[in-house]
């Protein structure tokens, strides 16, 4: 793997050239949130940031995607799909929203169906991530398999060491962009910078605070899908908002709909939606197999714990705490996970 | 705060044992030191997982409807503001007084966990709450905080009108001082100062970032449509797209909706993901309200009049 270094006065010439040949998306400030959003240039972009309040996943699977348009003459339908994807660049991802998009990837390139507009979006997007400097209180991406400083699924890592990048060159994609724009991405000090990473990465690990275990937490799901534990609190204090869904890197569900917006004219859109809706799993004669919110709380945490391992081989929570920080009344998955590795011992 | 808590504890404990309720509901310690969570107590051992202090935002009122058909009786603990819920709740006839035991405590302001829990050190544990008056003192393993108030407040809190529940059963605790607060409008204000223009564009600002998770409608102890609009998938009044337009229909139809019932207990605003102003919106309504129709805040007292939940064939406006 190859490594390179560019100083940090120079981040704001890398971003403006970004901006000028990708679409580059990045974290800025909106009032008092931080976002993920297309920038124009470098005096946008927040460099020092805790991890955003909304994870970047709508690069890959936007909040609203129109799909195709249609119109009916009489005689003839036509349908219209939207234009190619733009190249874009997405900018300073924390490694877990980046190993998220990891857990997507199975989802919409599976082997039996494919999702062109996902992927798409997928193959014309370089990812350049920016290792975490600071662990929060509500973060547990070591328990979910990675790390503050993990690459992993990034084309490019940037770990700010002093006034330093030390940026990991993951992939081609990445080899080709730091050849791209080689008078920024230097080699000179990189070992020592390597080295530095390394105890940086050391030194962070030990900031964790959640203890989070999932041993044999799925093994008691597998064979307990009617666990009285789901009748408890949790259940009776969900408000079923779609917070928990909306913010969490790793959800996916949408819905498609038609928007008219004429007799027989209109879009065929894909909107995010949310398993604690209670009309998510509404059928037309009025059945509903979730029909309160112990299902489908337990659906949103047996999803993350369970049915993506099962599907594939993936734990489908990414421990970057968002749920855990946003929900309103405070359910927790560490405490769910913790709570059911108690369960496991009674049953 | 510790004999409240002990207090709570105890009366909690004799509605149990004498089968006054079934359940009580109330607040537990949360899975962040500055955060408690709503708790469901069905027995009397179960007690002691009662807890109340300075961060116990949360309106449990909201709980009341999911029982209203439920066999036993519910006690709920409460707030100042809570408590207009309660009053609201009943003159809607969505519960019925009988079946609820009201258990009030008087609050001296709600802290925004966020805010506290940054500046204690991650992973310490609690040791003890102190309320100073103006401040709040955490004390824990990692060392001891102090708070103050005016800084760490919720926003509503630093305007509160009833630090008292307006209606309970039982109280536990101290009463707390009632304030004038001359500028309980002053961000209102501001707002109403904007020309026209420039108050679209801050709205369409704040709306242009919604999500549309619906936790402020959700949160809200007076929606109490058995099935909202906004989820409704024939006619689709509202869809799930979101973009400026929709969002838009949503927040106005949301604020007018509740605009005569909404209580001012700020929830809406304290649960939104996206950090959007709900409660200037439901203030600005308010506001009004009073200057329009000397109408006090609903729910301060039980069997106030929504001014616009009335019909009166002797209303002076002619297109009636
Ligand atoms: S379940 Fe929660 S902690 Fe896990 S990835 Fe989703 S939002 Fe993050
Ligand atoms: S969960 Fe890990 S990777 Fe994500 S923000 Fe926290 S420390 Fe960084
Ligand atoms: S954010 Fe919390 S209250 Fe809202 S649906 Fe998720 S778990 Fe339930
Ligand atoms: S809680 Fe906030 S983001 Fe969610 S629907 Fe309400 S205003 Fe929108
Ligand atoms: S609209 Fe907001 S402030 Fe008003 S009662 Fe509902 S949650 Fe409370």
């Amino acid at each position: 793997m190859e490594s390179r270094v560019v100083n940090k006065g120079q981040i704001s010439e890398l971003l403006d050239k970004l901006a000028k040949d990708y679409n580059l998306i990045a974290p800025i400030k909106e009032e008092t949130m931080t976002l993920f959003r297309r920038v124009s240039g470098a005096q946008d972009v927040l460099l020092d940031y805790n991890n955003s309040d909304i994870s970047p996943k709508g690069c890959f699977l936007p909040q609203n995607e129109k799909t195709f348009s249609y119109m009916y003459t009489g005689d003839t339908l036509e349908i219209n799909k939207p234009e190619g994807v733009q190249k874009t660049v997405l900018f300073g991802a924390r490694p877990c929203d980046i190993k998220a998009i990891l857990t997507f990837d199975p989802v919409f390139e599976g082997v039996k169906f494919g999702d062109e507009y996902y992927s798409n979006k997928r193959k014309s997007t370089v990812i350049i991530g920016l290792s975490c400097s600071k662990v929060l209180s509500t973060c547990f991406c070591y328990a979910m398999g990675g790390g503050p400083c993990d690459g992993t699924g990034s084309d490019l890592l940037l770990t700010e060491i002093g006034d330093k990048y030390y940026v990991e060159v993951n992939t081609e994609k990445g080899k080709a962009l730091v050849d791209a724009y080689s008078q920024i991405f230097s080699s000179q000090g990189a070992e020592q910078l390597a080295k530095d990473k390394e105890e940086l990465a050391k030194k962070l690990s030990g900031e964790f605070v959640r203890k989070v275990d999932l041993t044999g937490v799925k093994e008691v799901l597998d064979g307990n899908f009617e666990l009285p534990y789901w009748d408890g609190d949790n259940a009776k204090k969900c408000i079923g908002c779609g917070t928990c869904t909306y913010v969490c890197p790793t959800c996916h569900c949408f819905d498609i709909f038609d928007y008219p917006t004429g007799d027989f004219t209109g879009d065929r859109l894909r909107c995010w939606d949310s398993c604690m809706f209670p009309e998510y799993t509404l059928e037309a004669g009025g059945h509903n197999p979730r029909p309160t919110r112990k299902e489908r709380i337990r659906n949103r945490f047996m999803h993350k714990i369970k049915y993506h391992l099962d599907r594939y081989n993936m734990v489908g929570c990414v421990g970057c705490g968002r749920c855990v920080n946003k929900c309103p009344v405070n359910i927790d998955i560490t405490k769910i996970i913790n709570d059911l590795k108690e369960v496991a011992q009674n049953v | 705060m510790m004999d409240v808590i002990q207090q709570l504890r105890e009366q909690a404990k004799k509605l149990l044992e004498e089968k006054k309720v079934d359940l009580v509901i109330g607040f537990g310690q949360g899975t962040e030191l500055a955060r408690t969570t709503p708790v469901f107590i069905d027995s009397p051992e179960g007690v002691s997982k009662l807890t109340w202090g300075p961060f116990c935002a949360n309106n449990l009122a909201k709980y009341l409807t999911d029982y209203k058909n439920a066999p036993g009786n519910i006690a709920v603990v409460v707030k100042g503001c809570d408590s207009r819920s309660i009053n609201r709740l009943l003159d809607d006839n969505q519960i019925s007084r009988d079946k609820v035991v009201i258990i009030g405590v008087p609050c001296s302001g709600q802290l925004e966990w966020q805010k506290v829990s940054a500046e204690i050190k991650p992973g310490a544990s609690l040791k003890e709450v102190v309320d100073n008056g103006d401040s709040v003192s955490v004390k824990t393993d990692a060392g001891d905080y102090k708070f103050d108030k005016k800084d760490y407040l919720l926003h509503r809190c630093l305007v509160c009108e009833n630090p008292n529940p307006v209606v309970s059963d039982l109280t536990i605790g101290k009463e707390q001082p009632v304030k004038n607060y001359e500028d309980r409008f002053a961000e209102v204000q501001a707002l109403e100062q904007m020309s026209t223009e420039e108050k679209n564009a801050y709205w369409d600002k704040q709306f242009s970032r919604c999500l549309r998770c619906y936790a402020c409608r959700n949160v809200c102890s007076v929606c109490t449509c058995q099935t909202c609009v906004f989820d409704q998938m024939l006619p689709m009044w509202v869809s799930k797209r979101t973009n400026l337009s929709e969002n838009t229909a949503f927040h106005l139809t949301r604020a007018f909706h509740v605009a005569g019932r909404c209580v001012d207990c700020g929830e809406c605003d304290r649960v939104c993901p996206m950090d959007i102003p709900l409660r200037k919106l439901n203030q600005k309504i308010h506001k009004d309200l009073g200057d329009l129709f000397e109408s006090p805040t609903p729910g301060t007292k039980p069997g106030l009049v929504s001014p616009l939940g009335e019909f009166s064939p002797g209303d002076p406006e002619e297109f009636m």
